[in-house]
């Protein structure tokens, strides 16, 4: 259990790596120099309070945010701004389904497999419908989607291209309780992959993770292993780490 | 460069296919674009007797109004849901969606042009002979390009930044000036038979830098 998180020179590339990754908004550090490297087939949780940062990181993960400073690879690939080609290697989930209400699931998905240049598409998003068990819903429009189908479609759309690196950003948030059953047992059947979650619902992050980073104003301050900590202990120390000691909320920023 | 030229196609065709089913865009700019004919026909046409103004300043007007309306519908369906977020999450080069985005909106902003410059030919009397109104589609289809071209950029920057809805006209239309500039010029010359050569000369190239600097900055805008 360790705050500083640098990681160490490896042989084999990391799945995920970060470097002083940080990111500044005018006179707000979102991000503050956050190092850590998660290894191929690992679960790892990013958690802390609303405002941590653990979205933005999210994103500059995803290529969607550039980092102020720092570097980031992914599969022992430097993160270079405009070289878009590493995006194959990542599937992305965040709050917003990335979809339009105007498309049928099957073509969202479809569109999506022809940007990607998925092989045999057609097939392919039959297969990922099939996966997050909307088949029967293929023709109809994510308009029409409760929350929870929305985000098994977001879901499949992030499998479409296979990628080894899956990021999730709070997959849990604004789901009732059948439809984060639903979702963690769509997300069990993918557990060799690499997958990068954040959350602030311990219960359900502890149950799913290898391993806790837990990120408050923008830093990472503490690294923690799950298999070798039990849920209570790893709560208190989550609490005692980002200053919430009531135990009533996930932190401050609430 | 297929592959270039595949995601192109690919936006332009979801564009298409969303348009076809929501009429979102071409349906808001036609209503607003017919509503200022209307209302030129109403406030001058008793008074004012030469068609051929009267017509040309509609249908400009119309193209800026209604066009900008129409830019920022087209940015609507990109920015619900963060769709646009889903595209740049694939490895593609960012020039060809935003050369895909021009395109479509293009196509909206052109099509909208044509029902406008009926609606000046039966409510305002405006009747280019065929060779003019052919001329004058040419000269509507590379202004609706350099319209599409910055309107792109600027409603893109605008949802992403967050910025109040009022910001989108205010940086669009002064970008555009040079585009109506030449349009109302190009329509009067084509109407009266004057030379066209330096007012195209200017409505191509200005649209071709617009173009370019959208191609050079469309990454910085979309990217955090």
């Amino acid at each position: 259990m360790t705050a500083d998180a640098r990681p160490a020179p490896a042989t084999t590339p990391s799945a995920v790596r970060t470097d002083d990754v940080a990111k500044v908004y005018g006179r707000v550090t979102a991000v503050d120099g956050i190092s850590f490297a998660v290894e191929s087939g690992e679960t790892v949780g990013l958690f802390g309070p609303n405002g941590a940062g653990k979205s933005t990181l999210l994103r500059m993960l995803a290529g969607l945010s550039r980092p102020t400073s720092g570097t980031i690879t992914l599969g022992g690939a430097k993160l270079v701004p405009g070289d878009h080609a590493v995006h194959r290697t990542v599937g992305v989930v965040t709050h917003e389904s990335m979809l339009y209400d105007d498309l049928s699931a099957r073509e969202n998905l479809r569109f999506h497999a022809d940007l990607h240049g998925v092989a045999d598409p057609a097939a392919r998003c039959e297969a990922v419908l099939d996966a997050v068990n909307l088949s029967g819903r293929a023709s109809q429009y994510p308009g029409a989607f409760s929350h929870g189908l929305r985000k098994r479609l977001s879901l499949a759309r992030a499998l479409l291209h296979r990628p080894d690196v899956l990021l999730l950003d709070e997959p849990y948030a604004g789901l009732d309780q059948r439809s984060v059953a639903d979702l963690a047992a769509i997300l069990d059947g993918f557990d060799d992959r690499t997958v990068l979650l954040t959350t602030h619902d311990l219960d359900r992050g502890v149950g799913r993770c290898d391993r806790a980073l837990v990120v408050d104003r923008g830093r990472l301050r503490a690294d923690i292993d799950l298999d070798e900590t039990s849920p209570a202990a790893f709560e208190a120390t989550y609490r005692r780490t980002i200053g919430v000691d009531d135990g009533s909320n996930g932190g401050h920023g609430q | 460069m297929t592959s270039f030229f595949a995601t192109v196609s690919r936006i332009v065709r979801k564009d298409l296919r969303i348009e076809s089913r929501s009429r979102r865009v071409t349906t808001t700019m036609a209503m607003f674009a017919l509503l200022i004919v209307l209302a030129f026909a109403f406030s001058f046409v008793k008074t004012f007797r030469n068609p051929a103004v009267l017509g040309r300043g509609a249908l400009w007007i119309a193209f800026v109004f209604g066009g900008t309306l129409g830019v920022t519908k087209t940015a609507t369906v990109e920015d619900d849901d963060a769709a646009l977020d889903g595209i740049l999450l694939a490895p593609v080069d960012r020039s060809a969606i935003y050369l895909g985005k021009v395109t479509s909106t293009s196509l909206f902003v052109f099509a909208v042009n044509v029902l406008t410059l009926g609606a000046t030919a039966v409510l305002l009397g405006y009747a280019p002979t065929l060779r003019t109104a052919l001329a004058l589609l040419g000269v509507l289809a590379v202004a609706a390009v350099g319209f599409a071209a910055v309107g792109v950029v600027v409603a893109t920057l605008t949802f992403r930044a967050g910025l109040d809805e009022l910001a989108l006209p205010l940086l669009l239309v002064p970008l555009v000036v040079p585009v109506l500039l030449a349009g109302v010029e190009l329509t009067a010359a084509l109407t009266t038979g004057a030379p066209t050569g330096s007012w195209l000369r200017l409505l191509v190239i200005y649209t071709a830098v617009l173009l370019l600097a959208g191609v050079a900055t469309f990454d910085f805008v979309v990217e955090e």
